[in-house]
C-alpha cells in the first residue's frame, strides 16, 4: 500500500516561491489503478514524482507499507526504486544507441530477469528486437518503454502522460496494453493523464487543481468521466 | 548575428591550444629570423655547423609542435561548432524555416575565429615575455658554451604578427563558416524537432549475451568518436610532453626554461582537453544517467558505465605519447646531436621519465574521474526530465 500523507512541494524561496503541491494525502491499495486528472500546472506530475521517489516533498511523507521513503538517503532511495517502482514517461527516454532488446534489458538486468523477452512479445514487439528506437513509431517506442518498466517487475508502476505524444488511436492501444498488463501482473498503478476516457478503467479517479485534490472518486462501478459528471 | 561573442568564451580549449602553438612557434621562428641576420658574420665552418643545427632544430620543433597543435586546434574548433549546432538546433531550424539561407546563418559562425585570435595573441605575448630568457638560454646552452657564435640581437619581426595571429584568425574564422555550412545542411524541420537520424553502426550491436551495463558502456564510447579522440589526446599530450621534458633535460641538458615550458604545455593541454571532453561526456549522457538512476542503478554503476569505458582510450593515448616522444627525440638526436661535433651517444628509452610520468598521471586522472563521479550524483532527475 502506498500512503501519501500531507505532502507539499515548494519550488524556489522567498517571493519567487511556488507551491506546486499543497498538502495532498492519498492512499493507493496494492493492485489498484489510480488516475490523476487535471489541467497543466495542477500538481499532478509533481505528485507522481513524489510518490515514485523521484523527488522529495518539502513536507509530509510517502510510505510504502511501513517504509517512509522521504526519510531514506539518496543511496537507499535508489535501492528502493530499483526494487519497488518503475516509471514511464511521455517522452519514452529510450537509449537511442541500443536496440529494443537491450533497452528492455536495462530494466530486466536490475532484478536478474532472464525471461524479459516474453514481455517484449507481450507488448507485440517480438519481431523488432533488433530495431533501434529511431526505427520505431511513437507507439512502438512507448511499448518498448512499457516493456522496459515491466521487465523489472515493479510493485508500483507510475505513468506520466504515457499517451501524451501519441495520436488517439495509438494512445488507446497503449492504454489497453497497460491495463491488460496491470491485470495480469497485479501491480499498483498511478497514471497522470489528460485523457478523461481512461477514468472508466481506473479504481480511483482523482482530479487535481492548484496543487490540491479537488475531487476524488472511487470508481467501483467503472463509470466513465462523463458518467461521473466530470 | 545569432552567435554572440560570449558564446566563444566556451572555446577556452581552442584558446589554450592556439596560445601554446603560437608561443612555441614564435619563440623558435623569431630566433631563427634573428639567427639569419648573423649568418654573414660566421666564417668558421665548425661554427656554421652549430648554426645549422640551431636553425634546423628550431624549424623541426616549431613544425612538429606547431603542426600537431594546429591540427588539434582545428579538431577542437569543429568539435565546439558541432556541439553549438547540436545544442541550438531548434533556433537554427527556426531561422532556416523563416527563410534565412544556410550561408547567411553560417556567416555568423565567424566569431568562433575570435577564440583563435585571442589564443594566438596571448601565445604571441607569452613568447615575447619568454624571448629574452630564451635567447639567453640559447647562448648559455652548455652544448654551445664553447662555440663562439656571435651575439644574437633580439628583434621584433612584424611579419610574425601577420603569420601567427592575423592569418590563422582569418583562416579559422573561414573554417568555422565552412564547417557550420556543412553542418547546417539538415532540413529545417529536422533541426527544429531535433529528430535527426542517429548514425549508429548496427553491426556493432552485440548479439552475444552480455550485461546491459557492459553493452551501454561500449555504446557510450562508440557513439561519440570525437570524444574518444579528445580523451586519448589528453593522455597523449601529458605522456608525450612530460616524458620529453624530462628526457631532454637528462640527455641534452637543455635549460630549465625549456623543461618547464614543455611540462607546462603538457599539463595544460592534457588536462584542459580532458576537462572539456569529460564535461561533454557527462552533458551528452545526462538523460541516460538520469534514466539509470530512476530505474535504480547505483551511482557507482552509473560512473562505471559512463566514464570507465574511456580507460582503454586513455591507456592507448598514453602509450602512443610514449612511443611518439621516443622516436621524436631519437630522430632529433640522430639528426642534430649524434655527430662528431656534439658526440652524444645513441638515444635510448628513458625508463625514469616513463615511470615519473605514469606515476604522476594515474593519480591525477583518477582524482579527476572521482570529482566527475561526484558531479554525476548532482544531476537533477527532474531537471533532466523537464528539459525535453
Amino acid at each position: 500500500m502506498i500512503e501519501i500523507i500531507n505532502a507539499a512541494k515548494q519550488y524556489g524561496n522567498g517571493e519567487s516561491a511556488t507551491a506546486a503541491l499543497k498538502g495532498v494525502s492519498l492512499t493507493v491499495k496494492d493492485g489498484d489503478f489510480t488516475v490523476l486528472l487535471g489541467a497543466s500546472g495542477s500538481g499532478k506530475s509533481t505528485l507522481l514524482h513524489i510518490a515514485s521517489g523521484l523527488e522529495r516533498p518539502t513536507s509530509g511523507s510517502v510510505k510504502y507499507d511501513d517504509l517512509d521513503i522521504t526519510k531514506l538517503s539518496e543511496k537507499e532511495l535508489t535501492a528502493f526504486r530499483k526494487k519497488k517502482v518503475a516509471v514511464i514517461f511521455q517522452q519514452y527516454y529510450l537509449l537511442p544507441h541500443l536496440n529494443v532488446d537491450k533497452n528492455v534489458k536495462m530494466g530486466a538486468d536490475l532484478i536478474g530477469n532472464k525471461d524479459y523477452r516474453s514481455i517484449i512479445e507481450a507488448v507485440g514487439l517480438g519481431c523488432k528486437l533488433n530495431k533501434l528506437p529511431s526505427e520505431l513509431s511513437g507507439g512502438e517506442q512507448q511499448r518498448v518503454s512499457i516493456a522496459r518498466a515491466l521487465a523489472k517487475k515493479p510493485q508500483a508502476l507510475f505513468l506520466d502522460e504515457p499517451t501524451g505524444a501519441l495520436d488517439e488511436e495509438t494512445g488507446r492501444q497503449i492504454l489497453d496494453y497497460i491495463c491488460r498488463l496491470q491485470k495480469e501482473h497485479g501491480f499498483s498503478m498511478i497514471m497522470v493523464t489528460h485523457n478523461t476516457n481512461i477514468a472508466e478503467t481506473a479504481d480511483t479517479v482523482i482530479k487535481m487543481n492548484s496543487g490540491k485534490i479537488a475531487r476524488q472518486y472511487s470508481n467501483e462501478n467503472r463509470k466513465s468521466a462523463y458518467e461521473i459528471g466530470w | 548575428m545569432i552567435i554572440r561573442a560570449r558564446d566563444t568564451l566556451k572555446l577556452i580549449g581552442v584558446l589554450i591550444m592556439s596560445a601554446c602553438a603560437v608561443s612555441v612557434c614564435a619563440l623558435f621562428i623569431n630566433s631563427n629570423i634573428d639567427l639569419a641576420r648573423i649568418k654573414d658574420q660566421i666564417t668558421d665552418p665548425e661554427v656554421m655547423a652549430f648554426y645549422d643545427v640551431l636553425v634546423q632544430s628550431g624549424n623541426v620543433t616549431s613544425a612538429i609542435s606547431g603542426g600537431a597543435l594546429l591540427l588539434t586546434t582545428i579538431i577542437m574548433l569543429f568539435f565546439y561548432i558541432k556541439h553549438y549546432i547540436d545544442t541550438h538546433k531548434s533556433e537554427l531550424g527556426i531561422l532556416k524555416a523563416l527563410g534565412y539561407s544556410d550561408f547567411k546563418i553560417a556567416k555568423g559562425f565567424w566569431v568562433f575565429g575570435l577564440s583563435v585570435f585571442a589564443g594566438t595573441s596571448v601565445g604571441f605575448g607569452i613568447s615575447w615575455c619568454l624571448m629574452p630568457m630564451f635567447y639567453k638560454q640559447m647562448r648559455g646552452d652548455e652544448l654551445l658554451s664553447d662555440v663562439p657564435l656571435p651575439d644574437i640581437p633580439m628583434h621584433f619581426n612584424p611579419e610574425l604578427v601577420l603569420f601567427m595571429i592575423i592569418i590563422p584568425s582569418v583562416v579559422f574564422a573561414g573554417l568555422s563558416i565552412l564547417y557550420s555550412l556543412r553542418k547546417l545542411k539538415s532540413p529545417a524541420l529536422e533541426l527544429i524537432t531535433g529528430k535527426s537520424k542517429v548514425k549508429i553502426r548496427k553491426s556493432k550491436q552485440s548479439s552475444k549475451e552480455q550485461s546491459f551495463l557492459k553493452e551501454l558502456r561500449q555504446n557510450t564510447v562508440r557513439s561519440r568518436k570525437s570524444l574518444v579522440f579528445l580523451i586519448g589526446f589528453s593522455a597523449f599530450c601529458y605522456s608525450d610532453m612530460i616524458q620529453m621534458s624530462i628526457s631532454m633535460t637528462d640527455t641534452l641538458d637543455v635549460g630549465n626554461m625549456m623543461t618547464v615550458m614543455m611540462a607546462g604545455i603538457g599539463i595544460l593541454l592534457g588536462f584542459t582537453t580532458l576537462y572539456i571532453a569529460v564535461t561533454t561526456v557527462i552533458k551528452a549522457n545526462s538523460k541516460t544517467i538520469a534514466m539509470l538512476r530512476i530505474f535504480g542503478y547505483s551511482d557507482r554503476e552509473c560512473k562505471s558505465t559512463i566514464l570507465n569505458g574511456y580507460r582503454f582510450t586513455v591507456a592507448i593515448g598514453f602509450i602512443i605519447g610514449t612511443i611518439y616522444q621516443y622516436f621524436l627525440l631519437k630522430t632529433m638526436i640522430t639528426m642534430f646531436y649524434n655527430d662528431e661535433i656534439y658526440g652524444l651517444p645513441d638515444y635510448s628509452f628513458d625508463i625514469k621519465a616513463f615511470i615519473i610520468t605514469l606515476v604522476t598521471f594515474v593519480p591525477i586522472y583518477e582524482t579527476i574521474m572521482y570529482v566527475y563521479s561526484k558531479r554525476l550524483k548532482r544531476i537533477s532527475l527532474k531537471e533532466v526530465m523537464q528539459s525535453e
